[in-house]
């Protein structure tokens, strides 16, 4: 805001606009040109305060976090916009859905595009949400105190798989109607309620009316909610844990492993859903000694922030973030264009196209499939796997988050990640009618 | 001691919140469980039963299955493959049923014969009334377990699939 000395000068329109009573009741801008003003920008604002006022400096590179998490948001944000677009136009039923997916097509203006941009939004998201996954798993950031916040990131991942699943149905061609025919019939070989729990997904014994429209309903409306609350926990713990970011740099200084001893012998329970409880005195250390100039921050149990090491959210990272969003915008218009989205026949429960792989993400568990009996790899395996990324920041009970203190556990972790991508690859790429392996050089079937 | 005031409202607003939570599951259940006839089904009459002769497989579209005929008697095969609900076709080449999806193998009375499937294909019942076939489309019989089968029939020639491995 521009300040003039002279009261007597001629003021701008702006400046008089902003000095208005009805602006200021909208806009509250204190001055930018001391800390205090524009931390008040930033906590003056709803939509600001999803971010801190400060944030630390090394949250500033790129390779910090890669953006993941951002990314994946933004992915959602442009699924959420073009999926109401979408809905304007489809009718979930039997008689109509391809139909519809054809209007689409060929008579509603930038019908496909927004379509193809759906499309590999959703793909494109899978992925981010993954290499977030990876991510914070590399970088130890699931630790104590943000163990919790871990589990509501595999949440968060379960509803983005289930979110793909159900759109993958509602074209109602023959690539939707044999992949998620396939899809469902895993959970058939749960133990027990197998059969009964997929009737009750598909609203019959078969994919057929009720089943779509089920899945339509959950695609829009029940995952939409539960997203939205995950996300909002997600986002608030992130805030209330502080940044992982923040306090890698200095983990092992004398202040916090003096900390980090003191909480330890502080912690009395550690459960699922709880973090662990700190209690007043923790800065007192087992042999009497005080640990000085540390005081409880905002941020809640285990962060200690370095108030000199940190800079303002706004401009410094939402400028990058705007950078980030606009790179992602651009990638999924740039394959939108460059790429349809297929639309096979329309579907046919008496013929299955050859050959019927479920959805990408879920290709992996098919070739699993094609090597072990059904109930160990189309349940228990994927059942583990879940229950193992659940239990992960539980059972990790070592307190370093440097790579050289974390050999086995990212061993393990890459041969796990790399068996999964291996089986996905073959699935997705290397497979062909009669799930007979064929060189994708050669013939490639792979359906996106 | 009978409880006081104090402990009935605490409780009250525990047991109420239960109660409601409770509600919620149970309405959402019933709402949402597979109607009873979403399935349907019934008697559904076919031709003479020499219209399927032997080593044949007619699809009889209704219903979604096959009619076949191995070593005299008939059979109503479901289409339904029970390892993952793929869409088995009937494969003249080699006379048995071969699964697209991951290669299972049937022969033409539906027992298993190679590949993932847990048992063999699902089958209607199959009776004959007034010269006629009478299929009942309403039951649909859990398929012979692996390794058991009496109809087997020689491979006539070569399999439709690409050598198929598991």
């Amino acid at each position: 805001m521009p300040e003039t000395l002279d009261p007597s000068a001629p003021r701008s329109w702006r400046a008089r606009l902003q000095d208005s009573a009805v602006y200021r009741s909208i806009v509250r801008t204190p001055p930018l040109d001391s800390p205090r003003g524009r931390a008040q920008r930033a906590f003056g604002n709803v939509f600001l305060h999803l971010y801190p006022v400060r944030v630390p400096r090394a949250l500033l590179r790129f390779r910090s976090t890669y953006r993941l998490g951002f990314i994946s948001a933004v992915l959602y944000a442009i699924l959420f916009i073009t999926g109401v677009y979408l809905m304007f136009f489809y009718t979930p039923a039997v008689s109509m859905a391809y139909g519809d997916m054809q209007q689409l097509r060929s008579q509603v203006g930038f019908g496909q595009l927004i379509r193809n941009v759906h499309r590999w939004g959703a793909h494109l998201m899978v992925l981010a949400v993954v290499f977030h996954l990876v991510r914070v798993f590399v970088h130890g950031a699931y630790k104590a105190p943000r163990q919790f916040n871990w589990v509501i990131g595999v949440g968060l991942l379960l509803v983005t798989l289930a979110y793909s699943f159900t759109g993958y149905l509602l074209p109602w061609d023959q690539l939707a109607y044999w992949a998620v025919t396939v899809g469902s019939d895993l959970v058939q070989y749960a133990p027990g309620v197998g059969g009964w729990l997929r009737n009750f997904l598909l609203g019959g014994s078969t994919i057929g009316q009720s089943a779509l429209l089920r899945f339509y309903v959950i695609h829009v409306a029940v995952l939409t909610m539960a997203f939205f609350l995950l996300m909002a926990v997600h986002l608030w713990r992130v805030r209330k844990d502080g940044l992982a970011v923040g306090d890698a740099d200095h983990a092992h200084d004398v202040t916090e492993r003096a900390l980090d001893v003191a909480r330890r012998a502080a912690t009395t329970t550690v459960g699922v859903g709880v973090a662990p409880i700190v209690p007043a005195d923790a800065h007192w250390l087992n042999d009497g000694r005080r640990v000085l100039g540390v005081v409880d921050t905002e941020e809640g149990p285990g962060h200690v922030r370095n108030p000199d090491d940190e800079v303002f959210a706004w401009p410094h990272l939402l400028i990058r973030h705007q950078v980030v969003a606009l790179v992602v915008c651009a990638v999924v218009l740039g394959m939108g264009i460059l790429w349809e989205a297929p639309l096979r026949e329309l579907a046919n429960p008496n013929l299955t196209p050859e050959p019927a792989k479920a959805p990408w993400y879920f290709v992996g568990l098919q070739e699993l499939l094609a090597h072990f009996d059904p109930l160990v790899a189309g349940v228990l395996a994927p059942a583990m796997l879940v229950l193992g990324l659940v239990v992960l920041p539980y059972a990790d009970r070592n307190p370093s988050r440097r790579a050289e203190h974390r050999r086995v556990g990212l061993t393990l972790f890459w041969i796990l990640f790399g068996a999964l991508a291996v089986l996905t690859v073959i699935g997705a790429l290397f497979r062909g009618p009669g799930w007979a392996f064929v060189l994708p050089w050669e013939h490639l079937y792979f359906e996106p | 001691m009978s409880p006081t005031r104090r402990e009935m409202l605490e409780a009250g607003w525990k047991v109420g919140s239960g109660l409601l939570v409770a509600a919620a599951g149970w309405t959402t259940f019933e709402a949402l469980k597979p109607l009873a006839n979403v399935s349907g089904g019934g008697l559904l009459p076919l031709l003479a039963p020499e219209a399927y002769p032997e080593g044949s497989a007619t699809f009889v579209r209704e219903g979604r299955f096959f009619v076949t005929r191995a070593k005299g008697e008939l059979f109503a095969v479901s289409q339904k493959c029970p390892h993952l609900g793929c869409a088995v076709p009937f494969c003249e080449g080699s006379g048995r049923f071969e699964c697209p999806c991951h290669g299972s193998v049937y022969n033409l009375a539906g027992e298993w014969i190679s590949g993932p499937a847990p048992r063999g294909m699902d089958k209607h019942p199959l009776q004959i009334a007034e010269g006629r076939v009478i299929v009942n489309t309403a039951v649909l019989e859990q398929g012979a377990p692996l390794g058991s089968r009496q109809f087997d029939t020689d491979a006539r020639g070569g399999s439709c699939a690409p050598a198929a491995e598991g």
